[in-house]
C-alpha cells in the first residue's frame, strides 16, 4: 500500500532521510520510533507530500506521490493525518472542523457530512461536544476530534505524528484507546509514538530510525525484549529509565 | 480666544476643501486596499518572481517620503509628457504609498496564523485556494483589521499632502483662508477640527470592530 524505494531527502546540505526502503501493507499498523531529529516526522510527512523527497520512489497504491501528474489533493483525501498539536481550526466548531473537508473535497451535502461527523464523534466518545469550539475542549478531547476529522474522509491510511506527546498524562489513555480500536478494525496506520503499551498491543511492526536511516524493523515483542541494534538498545534504555 | 468668525466667513471655502479631502481619501482608501491585497498575495505567493516584485514594492515605496512620490506624479510625469492635476497626482501617490503598509499588515497577519493550520487543511485534500479562503484568511482578518484601520487613519491625515501640489483639499484651502485673512493659528485650528471630524469616527469604528472580532471565536 505504501512503498518507499531508495528514498533520500535533503534539506539543503543536510541529509535527513537516507536510502529509505519500506513497504507497508494494507491493514498494517506500523510504529516508528527513534531519537529526536532522526527523521521520523519527515518520513511520515513525505507520505502525503507535506514534504517532498529528493530522489528515490515513493508510491501509495502504485501512484507515485511526487509525480507531477499525480493529483495531490486526490491522493490526500485518502490519507488522514493527526498532528502532535491537533491543529484544529479555532474559528470553527467541532462539527465544522470535521465536515469542512467532506463538504468541500468530497462534495457531500451538509446533512450527509454532519451525519458522518456525528457517527465518528460517537466513536471517539464526545458527541456532546459537536457545537463547542476547540478552545473549550481539553487536549485529549481536541485530539479525539482531530482523529474524527481524519476518519470522516473515510481514508485508506491514517498517519499519526506523536499524537499523545502534547497531552497531560491523564489524557493519553483516552486517545490511545481510540487509536487501538481503529487499529483493531483494520485501518492501515503509521504512527510515530514512544508509547510502548500501544505498540505492544496493536503494532504489527516497529521501525527504529536514527540519523535519517531505518536501523531496525521487528515485531514489537521481539524489538522491546531484544533489540538487535546497539543504538536501539541505548535508545530504549533511555526512554525506559525516563 | 479663537475667532469663530473666521470659520463662519469662510465656511464655503473650508467645505470645498473638506469635500475634496473626503473624496481623495475615499478613492485612495479603496485603491490602496485593492493594491495592498494584490501586493500581499505576491509577497506570500510560492512563485519566486511575484515574491520578488512584492518585496521590492514594499521595501521601495514605504521607505521613501510620501512627498517624493507625490512630486514624481505631479512634476516627474509632466516632464515625461503626462500632466496630472494636483488632486489626481496626490491621490494616486497616497494610494500607492499606503498600499505598501497595508500589504505589510496583511502579510504579517496571514503569516501569524500557525503553520499547522495550512498543513491540516492541505492534508485533508483542500486546495491552496480553499485553505486560504476558509481557514487562513478568516483567522488572519482579526489580526489584520486593527493595523489596516490605523493605516486608513494615517491616510486621511497624509492626504494633506495635496495642499502642497495645489490639490484643492482642506490644507490647500486652509492656506488660502490664511493668506486672505492674514490669520494663521486660528485658521489651522479649524483645519485640524475638520480632519478630526473624519479621523475620530474612523478611530472609533476600528476600536468597535476590534472588540467585535475579539468576541467571536
Ligand atoms: N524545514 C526544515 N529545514 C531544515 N531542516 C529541517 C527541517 N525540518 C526538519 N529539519 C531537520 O531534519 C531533522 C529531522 O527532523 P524530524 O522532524 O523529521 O525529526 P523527528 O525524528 O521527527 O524528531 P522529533 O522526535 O524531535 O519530532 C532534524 O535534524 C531537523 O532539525
Ligand atoms: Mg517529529
Amino acid at each position: 500500500m505504501i512503498q518507499f524505494a531508495a528514498v533520500n531527502k535533503y534539506y539543503g546540505d543536510f541529509h535527513v532521510l537516507k536510502d529509505i526502503n519500506l513497504k507497508i501493507e494494507k491493514g498494517e499498523v506500523v510504529v516508528v520510533i527513534g531519537p529526536s531529529g532522526s527523521g521520523k516526522s519527515t518520513m511520515l510527512r513525505c507520505i502525503n507530500r507535506l514534504e517532498s523527497i529528493t530522489d528515490g520512489k515513493l508510491t501509495i497504491n502504485n501512484t507515485e506521490v511526487n509525480d507531477k501528474k499525480t493529483d495531490i489533493n486526490q491522493l490526500r483525501r485518502n490519507i488522514g493525518m493527526v498532528f502532535q498539536h491537533f491543529n484544529l481550526y479555532p474559528h470553527k466548531t467541532v462539527l465544522e472542523n470535521i465536515t469542512i473537508a467532506p463538504i468541500m473535497v468530497l462534495k457531500q451535502t451538509k446533512e450527509e457530512a454532519e451525519k458522518t461527523a456525528m457517527y465518528f464523534l460517537e466513536k471517539v466518545g464526545i458527541p456532546d461536544k459537536a457545537n463547542s469550539y476547540p478552545s473549550q475542549l481539553s487536549g485529549g478531547q481536541q485530539q479525539r476530534v482531530a482523529i474524527a476529522r481524519g476518519l470522516a474522509m473515510k481514508p485508506d491510511i491514517m498517519l499519526f505524528d506523536e499524537p499523545t506527546s502534547a497531552l497531560d498524562p491523564e489524557m493519553i489513555g483516552e486517545v490511545l484507546d481510540v487509536m487501538k480500536a481503529l487499529a483493531k478494525e483494520g485501518m492501515t496506520m503509521v504512527v510515530v509514538t514512544h508509547e510502548m503499551g500501544f505498540a505492544k498491543e496493536v503494532a504489527d511492526r516497529i521501525i527504529f530510525m536514527d540519523h535519517g536511516q531505518i536501523l531496525e524493523q521487528a515485531k514489537p515483542a521481539e524489538f522491546y525484549a531484544n533489540p538487535k541494534e546497539e543504538r536501539a538498545r541505548l535508545f530504549l534504555s533511555r526512554i525506559l529509565n525516563h | 480666544m479663537i475667532d469663530l468668525s473666521i470659520l463662519i466667513n469662510n465656511l464655503d471655502t473650508y467645505l470645498e476643501g473638506f469635500k475634496n479631502t473626503v473624496l481623495s481619501s475615499i478613492i485612495a482608501l479603496i485603491g490602496s486596499f485593492i493594491l495592498g491585497v494584490i501586493i500581499a498575495i505576491f509577497r506570500i505567493s510560492p512563485l519566486k518572481p511575484l515574491n520578488w516584485i512584492g518585496t521590492a514594492y514594499v521595501e521601495f515605496i514605504r521607505n521613501i517620503p510620501l512627498l517624493i512620490i507625490t512630486f514624481f506624479f505631479f512634476i516627474g510625469l509632466p516632464a515625461l509628457g503626462l500632466t496630472l492635476s494636483g488632486f489626481v497626482a496626490g491621490t494616486i501617490a497616497l494610494a500607492i504609498y499606503t498600499a505598501s503598509f497595508i500589504a505589510e499588515a496583511i502579510r504579517a497577519g496571514i503569516q501569524s496564523v500557525p503553520k499547522g493550520q495550512m498543513e491540516a487543511a492541505r492534508s485533508s485534500g483542500l486546495t491552496y485556494l480553499q485553505t486560504m479562503t476558509k481557514i487562513i484568511l478568516p483567522q488572519a482578518i482579526k489580526i489584520v483589521i486593527p493595523p489596516i484601520g490605523n493605516q486608513f487613519i494615517n491616510l486621511v491625515k497624509n492626504s494633506s499632502i495635496l495642499g502642497i501640489v495645489a490639490g484643492l483639499d482642506l490644507m490647500y484651502f486652509g492656506d488660502i483662508v490664511s493668506s486672505t485673512t492674514f490669520v494663521t493659528f486660528d485658521v489651522y485650528i479649524f483645519v485640524a477640527l475638520f480632519y478630526l471630524v473624519l479621523t475620530i469616527p474612523l478611530s472609533l469604528g476600528v476600536g468597535y470592530l476590534e472588540k467585535r472580532l475579539a468576541r467571536n471565536h
